[in-house]
């Protein structure tokens, strides 16, 4: 997403003296988000009514904000020292900032599309405060980029933009999880840090537990959503689009997170490891509103991601290589990453009737 | 809504970019009302908006929307869907290897 198309040079030209100066920026890179639109009318017309108390509890606790004042740098934010640090390391951290700040920023612009278009209170509402905190991490990793030398330039407003489009339920289902994964993928490196603080390589991580109590409360949201009309989560066809969409992002993860080798070397953590957990902690929280639990105990599964990943990696090196023989390394590739994919998919489920009640609170 | 030509056009919108540490945000508000549907496309006029750190900026500006034709607003509903991955902190950025 993020793309470096404006040099340093251009932009210190187009904003002169305002350029920030105590922390000057090495490098910029453009924010490149995706604009959305939905079924605008087919979102105002959730009723919250079965899940009225519960919302309105959930949606009290928002308002009151009790992060409001948690993302701020205070003592406890160490100095980082960027020009010594190992170039794969430093490489690997901003490309998890960069991703990190992009999907923060790509939440705030869609949850504010919801809330600016929709007419329903309680959407309105919800999305509005679910803005007010992507925006509010967006801000934070933003600084810990500038530090780095990596200035976020939001100059992509006056490039041209297509709309793309979600359907409500897809977007039920996407954020859901990803808010879900988000929470249980900072979970884990925060209690790993806890018991290995010597490997904390930069302050950011101190701050992940508060920060994934909103992408739990975001994701109780969408469950709860969801719980207002069975529909959306019953029916053959919407059980398999929910089986895709828990493969689809658990694979995507898999191989993201193998493309940070020194990222998650500097953290002590073994990705497998740290992913199968990730994972685990996922299905079982989703539990609360999907009707099934992929089965990543299966023999076939960890075998099936590494033939992903490593196809992966070969569809990158056909592309580097270029040329006719490039095309075809790439082409062969992507049919073993789409076989594989498929391989994936079609691993038996574990069937799960959601509980009557749906909420949860952070457990991990 | 023709099948294949595209219509433009010019709307008067709001621009708001915030960089500050409290809230990195950008937004564009129509104020006509002007509703954008799946594949249209948005260019905001004039020079890019560029907030230094710690500004918020909010603008008036007009916008070019260049409305979909049939077609491709009928090609955005069917796969717009796949591109939900953005969403997820380790999303694929372009200029990163695997």
């Amino acid at each position: 997403m993020n793309v470096h198309a404006t040099t340093h040079d251009e932009l210190a030209a187009e904003m002169g003296d305002r350029f920030d100066t105590d922390a000057m920026a090495q490098e910029s890179t453009l924010l490149n988000p995706r604009f959305y639109t939905t079924d605008f009318d087919e979102l105002d017309r959730i009723d919250v009514t079965p899940v009225r108390a519960e919302w309105d509890k959930l949606i009290g606790q928002m308002k009151a904000d009790p992060n409001k004042g948690h993302f701020k740098k205070t003592a406890d934010w160490d100095k980082v020292d960027w020009d010594n640090m190992e170039p794969g390391l430093k490489r690997e951290l901003i490309d998890f900032l960069v991703s990190s700040c992009t999907a923060e920023f790509s939440g705030c612009v869609l949850y504010k599309e919801m809330k600016r278009r929709g007419k329903n209170p309680d959407i309105c509402e919800l999305f509005n405060y679910m803005a007010r905190d992507e925006a509010r991490h967006a801000g934070f990793i933003n600084d810990a980029l500038r530090e780095a030398g990596v200035a976020v330039n939001l100059g992509f407003l006056t490039k041209a933009k297509k709309y793309t489009y979600f359907r409500p339920k897809f977007i039920y289902y996407a954020t859901y999880l990803s808010e879900k994964i988000g929470y249980a993928r900072y979970i884990t490196i925060y209690r790993h840090l806890e018991a290995h603080p010597e490997q904390r390589f930069h302050p950011i991580f101190k701050w992940f537990k508060e920060w994934c109590n909103d992408e739990f409360s975001h994701g109780e949201a969408f469950a709860l959503l969801m719980r207002t009309d069975p529909k959306l989560t019953n029916g053959f066809v919407n059980k398999l689009w929910i089986r895709f969409f828990l493969t689809a992002v658990f694979a995507t993860m898999y191989v993201r997170d193998h493309a940070r080798p020194a990222f998650h070397k500097a953290l002590g953590v073994d990705i497998d490891w740290y992913d199968q957990e990730v994972f685990r902690k996922t299905g079982e929280i989703a539990k609360q509103v999907f009707p099934m639990e992929l089965d990543i105990d299966h023999p076939a599964w960890m075998p099936t991601l590494k033939k992903i990943e490593s196809a992966f990696r070969d569809m990158e090196a056909g592309e580097r290589k270029g040329g006719m023989v490039g095309k075809l390394t790439k082409w062969a590739a992507m049919t073993r990453a789409g076989m594989g994919f498929a391989r994936l998919y079609l691993i038996p489920v574990r069937k799960n009737t959601p509980p009557a009640s749906v909420r949860l609170e952070p457990a991990y | 809504m023709s099948l294949f030509s595209r219509k433009v056009e010019k709307v008067p919108c709001t621009v708001e970019v915030s960089h500050r540490f409290e809230a990195l945000h950008a937004h564009v508000k129509f104020n006509d009302g002007s509703v954008i549907h799946p594949g249209d496309e948005v260019l905001v006029q004039g020079p890019p908006v560029l907030a230094a750190w710690g500004e918020l900026i909010v603008e008036d500006r007009i916008a070019t929307i260049t409305r979909a034709n049939a077609l491709e607003r009928f090609w955005t509903r069917l796969t717009g869907d796949f591109e939900f991955m953005e969403l997820c902190e380790f999303s694929f950025s372009e200029e990163m290897s695997v």
